[in-house]
């Protein structure tokens, strides 16, 4: 869910731009830094980027019979890291905006709160506690992905309540109008994402086991040694 | 074709060759005038003349233009109606419900077509480089470079792999339609790192070691486009102003 362009008040779209940029500037340098190091890594965070729009493109079966589509923001956080995904995110919404008219200009900085700054933090804070508690890889993937879709939608909703408080009840009755009339697609959306990521990360602990480990998310197997036979 | 309609829309544009600065003068100055003007005349004109551009001297497809505006209509339809609602005891209108509403709609429908024409016109391999003139750091702007140019493969794996799925039954029943729906996010991300290994070890073959530097297509700029839009943005200002 991202607001459409020309859709908040000028001075709400300048203000969250202001508060998104710390973020993005701060993910911008880590990256600066990645590909100064390593130039060769310009193609992987080219990749993951990539990723997080095509993600965007897979249709989530639905028990209604629509479609939605996740955000693919979560799983980034846990697979890159919130500070780049802060970059590769608000990218990703520019090329949504330019590519698929889903989004705006001026809302960039607004969806880039939500969807580039607050879900991949909420997501991988939410995975980090997880796996501190205990949990394996696959609960904490699902807790990330739950998390960092429902903390976007409830962004959005914040920023949407802000920009048109109720005539009668204020901030929070216009807070509670969108959270509900968003939550009719966005609940089952970040469950549906949760489950995703769950069938997504345990195909790429066999198929992609190397990969994860190099990305941290997995200890390296150590191989026995094999002893020499005489 | 790419597959995605608005960058195809793009690449055949009668503006393709018109400088990327040009358009983007135009049309961040249409974009601001929807933000900013009265939704009554504002809007209107800025969606008027959006529209009228596109389908008229650009050739975009009515289609194809028809069709990308369908996204941000739902959500501003459904944002805008409930923006006047009002709950208090029970649901009701909130004051001047309709003017509201139309207003929301009418700013956000004009600077979505503004945005549009903007889109359909020009390629986001012309628009990056812009970019840079932003003082965007170079590294951010090879990255998104990459991502505009692998993505259209993955899009195309995407399809590859569901059509195959669909084929072996992987979407008939919807525990088989989430297991299919799983692999294929898998099989996605793991060409993409393929794909990225791969076009690293080429370049690192061809000596890689400051960056993907590309000779840019030099587009010029034209001073009639450029007055002409600055005399059409300068008349929808005064037009709004002397009716608001």
């Amino acid at each position: 869910m991202h607001i459409a362009e020309g859709f908040l008040p000028p001075l709400h779209a300048v203000g969250w731009t202001v508060a998104a940029a710390p973020f993005v500037v701060h993910g911008a340098r880590a990256v600066v830094k990645e590909v100064r190091e390593r130039p060769e890594n310009t193609l992987l965070l080219g990749a993951a980027g990539a990723f997080t729009f095509v993600l965007s493109a897979i249709k989530l079966p639905s028990v209604t019979g629509s479609s939605s589509h996740p955000t693919g923001t979560g799983a980034g956080a846990v697979l890159f890291r919130p500070p780049v995904m802060a970059v590769l995110g608000t990218v990703v919404l520019l090329f949504q905006a330019l590519l698929l008219a889903h989004g705006g200009l001026t809302t960039l900085g607004a969806n880039a709160f939500a969807f580039a700054v607050v879900g991949p933090w909420a997501g991988y804070a939410a995975f980090r506690l997880t796996r501190s508690l205990g949990g394996g890889l696959l609960p904490g993937v699902f807790v990330a992905l739950l998390v960092a879709d429902l903390a976007t939608y409830l962004t959005t909703s914040v920023q949407l309540a802000l920009a048109f408080p109720d005539a009668e009840s204020g901030l929070t009755g216009a807070l509670v109008k969108f959270l509900g009339v968003f939550a009719v697609t966005q609940v089952p959306l970040a469950i549906g994402e949760g489950l995703l990521g769950v069938l997504l990360f345990r195909v790429l602990t066999t198929n992609a086991r190397p990969e994860l480990e190099r990305l941290g998310l997995l200890r390296p197997t150590v191989e026995p040694i094999q002893e020499e036979v005489r | 074709m790419t597959g995605l309609a608005v960058d195809d829309a793009a690449w055949a544009s009668a503006w393709r060759r018109r400088s990327p600065g040009d358009k983007l003068l135009l049309c961040t100055g249409l974009v601001l005038c929807a933000l900013v003007l009265p939704a009554w005349p504002g809007s209107v004109l800025v969606g008027a003349v959006a529209v009228a551009l596109a389908l008229g001297p650009a050739r975009v497809p009515a289609r194809t233009f028809g069709r990308a505006v369908r996204w941000p209509l739902a959500f501003v339809a459904i944002g805008a109606l409930t923006a006047v609602v009002s709950v208090d005891d029970g649901l009701g209108w909130a004051p001047e419900a309709a003017t509201r509403a139309g207003s929301l709609v009418g700013h956000a429908l004009a600077g979505s077509a503004a945005v549009l024409l903007l889109a359909t016109t020009t390629p986001m391999s012309d628009l990056l480089p812009a970019l840079r003139r932003l003082r965007v750091p170079a590294a951010v702007v090879e990255v998104a470079g990459v991502v505009y140019r692998l993505l259209f493969v993955l899009l195309e794996s995407l399809t590859t792999i569901r059509e195959a799925q669909t084929a072996r039954m992987g979407h008939s029943t919807w525990r088989r339609s989430w297991r299919s729906t799983g692999l294929l996010a898998a099989a996605v991300l793991t060409r993409s790192w393929d794909r990225a290994r791969r076009m690293q070890e080429g370049l690192a073959g061809r000596g890689l070691e400051t960056g993907l530097r590309v000779l840019p297509e030099v587009l010029p700029s034209s001073r009639a486009f450029v007055a002409c839009s600055l005399v059409g943005l300068a008349g929808i200002v005064s037009a709004s102003l002397a009716v608001a």
